[in-house]
């Protein structure tokens, strides 16, 4: 039908542009949302599923009794219907709280449970009674024999010529012979309806990766003032920290996530640089975090989740309630401990170590490194220091073009001026004379030239009148030559 | 926080020895003077390397748990130093002599210059695999960082590089120093005004080389100029600032006052002058 053809009909019709875009950001809310009954949500891959999916033929495949369109979650709760009850009464009792709390939210949804996701999808679409939205377990057969073929999840000239041919339930299919269905419609019918009965697997990809540990506490009343977060917090990880000792691993990543009462969900994250599992110190670096979740309205349910672990590497743990114990653990740990809680306020690039690399261009010596990485070995920077020439304390980032007088090109300088202060040279100590690597090009800067010879700087240190030092260097071929600032002596 | 008895100020009348302080009063004394702090005996004082120096500071070198404020000073010619090498080192010196353990750097990159701390430089001092550097924007960030790393286990020295003088977080950082048993450094580029918090004050300016060094290439001794502007529980000086204009040689690793030429104000003649002396004992700073 024609917008205007509706508009005749109902002059007062509400009209609204589709906005897929919208769409798809509000399913992945509501799918994120459903991360409170099971970590193993995914959004119906029905578009990708059928063959040719044209919108037009969907959608007429939809209206024939379908109901939601292609908007679809999928919730994997093998295992967690034990939260509410217990076996079947708690899988009935899980799917009636989620219709009831979607439906709180102004959501109209219909949600059917079987033992694979091809059967649930089809009753959850053509059911035509409210008790058949539950199927039984191994009752999916008989659940599905009355329901119409568009419930296969098949592609729409498929559908067509079932229908021509009178196959219009899928108990029809079932008597039929298996090679010819398959010559004459290829393999899709079989493959679906193999996957509706859990002949064969059908594997749901997550839309987020569900972590392998992962705790939940649920309030019988919204919780909202700081204190009782925390208090959560640090029960949900004491849970936590207890599965990782079991499992041998420790945490490097960990993910909190607030339930709200108006269906949002607000996350955070902390990150360790090694396997962590020592609950006060983990609750240290959520306490920096928690600040900045917002709990609205209250929060009716929180997760703790670890998505990144690895295996334990660290030292038995220690004894609770023994600080001299903790106190007596080696240097390393406390650094480390001290750069997560100062990388998660700071960012983790600005709390580094100085890791030395060989190198002839001075501001290679020194890079950084996340102090994850590999300690330095003792006395690596005394070994590199001793094979260099005397270098600055400070090194600039950038060098800094100065204009210097020299009574012959290659002369020592004289004076030069740095910062529209000039400072006249006493004292002159070089040059010391660094090739470039040509084997690893210098980057495009500012003080790169232009031309192909591979440059060399010649080295200064210098001494001006008032007993500043500074470290120059002069760049570039003979007939350009530059000068620059790299640094400050002691 | 024990009494004191109303006589322990005065001088011992009948101590074992002429000059000597007995331990226990000694300790009343000490504690007399920091109520807050936490530091075990043996871990007071590390000497700077420098004997004239030490002989003015309280027991005989710096405090472990407390701060001390390095700044560079002007240049001779009155401007601005350019830049703080001089006290970059002086610090560098400094910290070397706290150890073993991790050495926290907190930096703070204030506008135009963003010069790092070069690690094959510092290895004179320390080793810089010790070193976990860390940048902070903010100042308040600078000084959260500061006071992490003193309550952290394993750390052997605190250095803030900024030019923030808040005296807030100032104290702050010496309440967590003297908590803490771990000295705090704070480096500044420039004079800063003074603050009350601070244990030790070093106002430290590069000075010119020695002219009867032969030859223009010899740039390995370096002279800084090294004023001591508050030396809270130390011992005073004759003067009234103390100074010194001490060498660094670069290729010996070595710290040392120039021996002749005491620039004008000649530290305490050390028989003179011992902490110990009880006429000369300060209580307060």
């Amino acid at each position: 039908m024609r917008l205007a053809d509706a508009r005749t009909l109902l002059p007062d019709l509400i009209t609204r542009g589709v906005e897929p875009e919208a769409d798809r950001r509000l399913l992945e809310a509501i799918a994120g949302w459903c991360d409170r009954y099971t970590p193993w949500v995914a959004l119906d891959p029905l578009g990708a599923a059928i063959a040719e999916p044209d919108a037009e033929g969907r959608a007429e495949a939809c209206s024939a009794g379908g109901f939601g369109g292609d908007a679809g979650l999928l919730l994997d709760v093998t295992g967690c219907g034990h939260l509410f009850g217990k076996d079947e009464s708690g899988e009935r009792a899980l799917l009636a709280d989620l219709v009831e709390r979607l439906a709180r939210h102004d959501f109209t949804c219909r949600a059917a449970m079987a033992d694979t996701a091809g059967a649930a999808w089809a009753l959850a679409r053509y059911a035509e009674r409210q008790a058949d939205l539950f199927c039984p377990r191994h009752g999916q057969r008989e659940a599905l024999a009355a329901l119409p073929v568009d419930g296969l999840r098949l592609a729409t000239p498929i559908l067509e010529t079932f229908l021509k041919l009178g196959l219009r339930r899928i108990g029809d299919l079932y008597p039929l012979p298996r090679a010819p269905l398959t010559r004459r419609f290829g393999d899709q019918p079989l493959t679906r309806l193999d996957q509706a009965l859990g002949r064969v697997d059908e594997p749901i990809e997550p839309h987020r990766v569900p972590p392998a540990f992962r705790t939940r506490l649920a309030f019988a009343e919204p919780i909202g003032r700081p204190e009782d977060i925390a208090a959560a917090t640090s029960r949900l990880l004491a849970a936590l920290c207890k599965q990782f000792e079991q499992a041998g691993v420790g945490a490097r990543k960990l993910e909190i996530a607030l339930y709200r009462v108006d269906g949002s969900v607000d996350r955070t994250a902390i990150g360790t640089s090694r396997p962590n599992r020592d609950n006060p110190k983990l609750m240290k670096l959520f306490e920096e975090r928690l600040g900045e979740l917002d709990p609205g309205f209250g929060v009716e349910l929180m997760i703790l989740a670890a998505p990144e672990v690895e295996e334990w590497t660290g030292a038995q743990d220690s004894l609770p309630d023994t600080s001299a114990v903790g106190a007596s653990l080696s240097n390393e740990d406390g650094t480390i401990d001290l750069a997560d809680r100062l990388a998660l306020r700071l960012g983790a690039e600005n709390v580094v170590r100085l890791v030395p690399r060989d190198s002839h261009l001075p501001e290679r010596v020194q890079t950084t490194a996340p102090i994850s990485a590999e300690p330095v070995p003792d006395g690596a920077w005394a070994r590199l220091a001793s094979m260099k020439g005397a270098r600055p304390t400070r090194l600039l980032q950038r060098p800094e073009l100065i204009n210097v007088t020299a009574l012959l090109p290659d002369d020592p300088p004289r004076q030069f001026q740095w910062r529209r202060h000039a400072h006249r040279i006493v004292r002159v100590e070089g040059p010391e004379r660094l090739a470039d690597e040509w084997w690893c090009p210098r980057s495009n800067g500012k003080y790169a030239p232009a031309n192909s010879v591979p440059p060399a700087r010649d080295y200064y240190r210098v001494e001006d009148d008032d007993g500043g030092r500074f470290w120059l260097f002069r760049d570039g071929p003979h007939n350009a030559v530059k000068w620059f600032l790299h640094g400050f002596c002691a | 926080m024990s009494v004191i008895s109303p006589n322990a100020f005065a001088p011992p009348a009948a101590g074992p020895a002429q000059g000597q302080v007995p331990p226990t009063l000694r300790e009343q004394v000490r504690r007399l003077e920091r109520a807050h702090s936490a530091q075990k005996a043996g871990r007071m004082a590390v000497p700077t390397g420098v004997a004239a120096i030490d002989i003015l500071l309280p027991e005989g070198g710096l405090l472990t748990g407390a701060l001390h404020e390095i700044e560079a000073g002007p240049t001779p010619s009155g401007r601005v130093a350019p830049h703080d090498g001089a006290a970059l080192g002086f610090a560098a010196h400094l910290i070397g002599r706290f150890g073993p353990g991790t050495i926290l750097w907190c930096r703070q990159p204030s506008g135009g210059i963003d010069a790092p701390p070069y690690a094959p430089a510092l290895s004179a001092w320390f080793d810089p695999a010790r070193l976990l550097v860390v940048t902070a924007r903010r100042e308040e960030d600078l000084f959260w960082a500061m006071e992490e790393g003193l309550r952290a286990p394993g750390i052997a020295a605190v250095l803030g590089e900024t030019r923030a003088a808040d005296p807030t977080a100032g104290r702050r950082l010496s309440l967590a120093t003297e908590k803490n048993g771990v000295p705090a450094f704070l480096l500044r580029p420039q004079p800063a005004p003074p603050q009350s918090v601070c244990t030790t004050r070093w106002r430290v300016t590069s000075a010119a080389s020695p002219s009867t060094t032969p030859g223009l290439s010899d740039l390995n001794i370096a002279r800084w100029h090294i004023e001591l502007r508050r030396n809270r529980f130390g011992t005073p000086s004759t003067e009234e600032m103390p100074s010194w204009l001490v060498e660094w040689n670069d290729e010996t690793h070595h710290l040392a006052v120039v021996p002749q030429a005491r620039h004008g104000s000649a530290g305490p003649s050390p028989a003179g002058i011992s902490w110990a002396d009880p006429n000369r004992q300060r209580l307060v700073g």
